[in-house]
């Protein structure tokens, strides 16, 4: 996905990172909802103003994730009252939502790590097999 | 009178979900789809973007819809629909029971003013006053209710409708209290507010726009192609036109032979004969056994 050879643009970490994220949309679903009931347009607007504006999720991914969250049990949908434009459906997260997030956040704090580790192997063994390239 | 972006988010929102088979789960996701789409306009609008502009830019933002419903199939059965019919807001059915009362009793006055009791003048007038007022605010504040079929009216349009229905209500009550013996000056001034009501509602007559919801908007095109055979199919229409022109001279012949022949007391049978023959070839024309 990164663009090949010469010019790793930002263009290129822009889609990394987007796919990276996209892999990760359940968890920060379920992240947004640990604290407080919200719906659609809220949680986009806070995925988004999280990350200033340089990253968002679409909204149709955002539509396809609650379903598939709401099969799985991990959250529950409730309509709002009727406010000006219609009524809001307002997603809670379960039990066994709470649970699913905090494994995958260990999952991915583990991840990290390791990633973190690997990335940065050759400048930790660089200097024991001596293959250091220049 | 400006229309607010949600309007504009009802009709692009309807636009987008055009010839997609609905279901009850796909109807869920089109009313939070909705809700989240009024949500992004309004920030929009609060950032200076015009209304239209602004609920385009949310429906932009969206995407395809079909993307979104993949996965929930279509389910169109009369059980699901009952699921999402609008039900009536309370309060509105409590607003609606009192204001018709208030015109009840303002009428029950102005029927007993009439038949029964002496009722000054004033209280008339106070009658007429609130039949007007209470007949108007009903108008308005139905009109603002969203139903199954249709979206609700901007607020302005409605209280258009309503002070119109206001006027009306009030120029017809003048009349009436110039039958009352309360002067001239009131059948006069009554004729011109009842002028002003029907001005108006003739403008916003004229100025309406369609406010049906998609699924009822479909299903009167469905009905409409069921009566519609003679726009797509002229050849019927011309045998059509000629059967009609061929029976009705049999029944004028008939009709004469039957006068001089059996008399006037059995001639008339004739036309009704007409008129059976023309039921059942408009019926089989129309509305072809094989369709």
């Amino acid at each position: 996905m990164i663009g090949n050879g010469r010019d790793v643009g930002s263009t290129g970490v822009d889609v990394l990172a987007a796919d990276l994220l996209r892999g990760h949309t359940d968890t920060i679903v379920l992240g947004l909802l640990r604290r407080a009931d919200s719906y659609g347009f809220e949680i986009f607007k806070r995925i988004r103003d999280a990350t200033g504006g340089r990253h968002e999720i679409k909204e149709a991914t955002l539509y396809a994730t609650y379903r598939r969250l709401m099969k799985d049990g991990l959250i529950e949908a409730y309509w709002g009252d009727e406010s000006q434009g219609g009524r809001r459906k307002y997603y809670r997260i379960t039990d066994a939502g709470r649970a699913v997030y905090r494994r995958n956040v260990a999952a991915w704090t583990a991840t990290r790590d390791i990633i973190d580790v690997l990335l940065d192997l050759d400048e930790r063994t660089g200097t024991h097999d001596g293959r250091r390239s220049s | 009178m400006t229309i607010p972006s949600s309007m504009y988010v009802h009709r692009l929102l309807d636009e987008a979900f055009a010839g997609i088979e609905m279901s009850p789960d796909r109807q869920d996701l089109k009313e939070e789809m909705r809700a989240n789409l009024v949500a992004r306009a309004a920030e929009l609008d609060a950032a200076g973007v015009a209304p239209q502009a602004a609920a385009r830019q949310a429906v932009d933002e969206l995407g395809d819809v079909r993307g979104a419903i993949d996965g929930i199939e279509p389910d169109p059965t009369a059980a699901g629909w009952s699921q999402h019919r609008v039900r009536p807001d309370p309060v509105f059915l409590v607003r609606t029971v009192l204001g018709s009362a208030l015109a009840a009793t303002g009428l029950a006055v102005l029927v007993l003013a009439g038949t029964a009791l002496d009722v000054p003048i004033a209280a008339q007038l106070a009658a007429v006053l609130a039949v007007a007022l209470a007949a108007g605010a009903v108008t308005a504040d139905a009109l603002r209710q969203e139903t199954t079929a249709n979206h609700p009216m901007p607020t302005g349009r409605a209280v258009g409708y309503g002070i119109a229905t206001v006027l009306g209500v009030a120029g017809a009550g003048a009349g009436w209290l110039y039958l009352q013996d309360a002067g001239l000056p009131w059948i006069v001034g009554g004729a011109l507010v009842v002028v002003a009501s029907a001005a108006l509602f003739a403008y916003l007559g004229a100025t309406q726009t369609n406010r049906h919801k998609e699924w009822v908007v479909r299903l009167q095109a469905s009905h409409a192609e069921v009566g519609d055979r003679f726009t797509r199919d002229p050849a019927a229409a011309a045998r059509f036109g000629m059967y009609t022109v061929t029976t009705w001279l049999v029944v004028l012949a008939a009709f004469v032979v039957l006068t001089l022949s059996v008399g006037w007391a059995w001639s008339w049978l004739a036309v009704v004969g007409g008129f059976v023959a023309m039921a059942i070839m408009i019926a089989r024309m129309v509305f072809p056994e094989h369709r």
